[in-house]
């Protein structure tokens, strides 16, 4: 009698410790994913299958529409916001194009803050794509110039720059990149596949005119501010340990629309458009006025000139 | 005695002296202009790199509508430019539109206003800071006291206040030059589709079309 009740509790012992085992692991992993996962199994299905999805560039357009529908599902059950991602191809005969106006510049840094609008830029550590220096007249490199001026501008004897990721003809930040997570599209645009970055930060150290940065914590955006039309390369939402960079604000100029800091400027110093285009006002700049690239030397080749009146 | 031995030997030993007999015209006249040759076309073609060459080879015309996908409508406000740029005609922005109190010959029109009412519609908020600071322009050097809907060139032609940029011209020839080539001025939200630029009003105030100075719209941290 008393052995049997011994093995009774012994069964039970193992039997109750092994279950409140599993069920402590299991609480523990999906613990770490977040409460409101279990709440919600479908954003819990989407989530897993988001592990399995190709590379941009190897999906095939269904593959693509599949994913599109996955992530703005995900942003509707997460962040309870309706946003459009797109997957735009880049134009036949098309090469984006930049010129900015050193003349013409004063320094507003409208471009700036139309910039983080709309590529949903992380608000808590102020990244910026744009960088405006102020430089003495006679200055060349910005490395001299002053990127952190806060006073009245124009400053009288100064004149600005504006630096940005240059889309480089020969991106060395490409040639970096362990994963292939970045790439140059066949309109010039160097983008992002956000989820084959693993953050090694080897193409910020390789880009020469600091044009990526990196998600140093979850970037952050105010709902109400968030812009919802998104392209898949650009302006979508980004985690912790990710590179980002300037696209060219690829939703826009896919769509034939100036890029934001273009539209923003008030100065009309920022020109953006088409090279392939003998028309275009960027080919009158390259053919009409003194232009110079910024280290043009180093043979990057960017595709963003600068010019004077 | 020793020397000779040892050239009696090289002769013998070499298989085909007249090679030797020939090899400095062989190197003066193959080698040499070979390795010109190799120099040359690598300089050539090094130089012939970069985007902004490639490209400024590029001479035929793109259709303005087939760049991208998206049918891209003409803004309401726009009205044909009466020159044409390096692609064709353009479009530039209203000014008419855009003035509250047009038509002008509504008021200017030698009816007789009563004194109260003439604080309100008079221009009196008008500041003029645009030409030389000892001789600055007046009101009649652009607008037209005969037909106060229009603007006056120097010419005395009339000029459609939409054309302003026909009276700016006159003087900052320069600046219209760019601005009908791409290089000064914008394009009004599209890079693509038919050309719709800012007109000249839409950006300064033809009173005083200096920017006045102000504070930047945001500040960036420091890099370090």
């Amino acid at each position: 009698m008393d052995s049997d009740k011994k093995k009774i509790n012994r069964r039970t012992f193992l039997k109750g410790a092994a279950s409140v085992a599993i069920a402590g692991s299991a609480t523990a992993t999906i613990g770490c994913k977040g409460k409101g996962l279990l709440n919600s199994s479908e954003a819990f299905a989407l989530e897993f299958q988001e592990y399995f999805k190709k590379h941009y560039r190897l999906m095939t357009k269904s593959e693509r529409t599949k994913t599109v529908t996955r992530l703005e599902k995900l942003a509707k059950l997460k962040q309870d916001s309706i946003i459009n991602i797109e997957t735009t191809e880049p134009g036949q005969n098309v090469l984006y194009g930049y010129a900015f106006n050193v003349t013409r510049c004063e320094g507003f840094m409208e471009c700036v803050q139309a910039c983080v609008k709309e590529n949903n830029l992380d608000r808590r550590s102020n990244t910026q794509y744009i960088r405006i220096f102020e430089m003495e007249n006679g200055q060349m490199s910005p490395d001299q110039g002053d990127g952190k001026y806060f006073h009245m501008v124009p400053n009288e004897g100064h004149f600005y720059m504006g630096v940005q990721c240059f889309q480089c003809d020969n991106p060395p930040c490409v040639k970096a990149c362990p994963t292939k997570a970045t790439w140059q599209e066949p309109d010039g645009i160097v983008v992002i596949d956000y989820d084959w970055c693993i953050g090694c930060r080897y193409c910020m150290a390789a880009c020469p005119y600091w044009g990526r940065r990196f998600n140093w914590n979850q970037p952050e955006v105010p709902k109400e501010e968030l812009n919802k039309k998104q392209h898949y390369l650009s302006n979508r939402k980004r985690v912790r340990g990710m590179m980002e960079k300037c696209t060219f604000c690829i939703q826009r100029s896919r769509k034939g629309k100036l890029t934001a800091c273009a539209e923003a400027c008030p100065t009309g110093a920022r020109v953006f458009g088409n090279l392939l285009d003998p028309d275009s006002e960027i080919r009158f700049v390259l053919e009409n006025k003194k232009v110079y690239r910024l280290k043009e030397d180093l043979g990057t080749d960017p595709k963003f000139w600068y010019f004077i009146d | 005695m020793i020397n000779t031995k040892i050239s009696n030997n090289r002769r013998g030993g070499m298989k085909n002296p007249i090679i030797k007999k020939y090899l400095f015209y062989i190197m003066l006249f193959c080698i040499l202009p070979g390795i010109f040759v190799l120099f040359s076309t690598v300089v050539l073609w090094s130089s012939e790199q970069g985007v902004a060459s490639r490209v400024k080879k590029i001479t035929t015309k793109i259709e303005k509508t087939t760049q991208v996908e998206t049918s891209i409508p003409l803004p309401k406000n726009s009205v044909k430019v009466m020159v044409e740029y390096q692609g064709g005609t353009f479009f530039t922005e209203a000014r008419k539109i855009e003035i509250k109190r047009f038509k002008c010959s509504s008021c200017h029109n030698n009816q007789k206003v009563l004194i109260k009412n003439a604080a309100d519609i008079s221009h009196a908020d008008i500041r003029i800071v645009h030409g030389d600071k000892d001789n600055l322009l007046t009101c009649n050097t652009c607008h037209n006291p005969d037909d106060r809907d229009f603007l006056i060139s120097s010419k005395a032609y009339k000029i459609d206040m939409d054309h302003a940029y026909d009276m700016c011209g006159q003087c900052h020839f320069r600046q219209k030059k760019d601005w009908i080539g791409g290089a000064h001025g914008k394009r009004v939200t599209y890079w693509a589709g038919e050309r719709v630029v800012k007109n000249c009003t839409s950006c300064h105030d033809p009173h005083s079309p200096k920017f006045e100075k102000k504070w930047p719209e945001t500040y960036s941290v420091p890099l370090k």
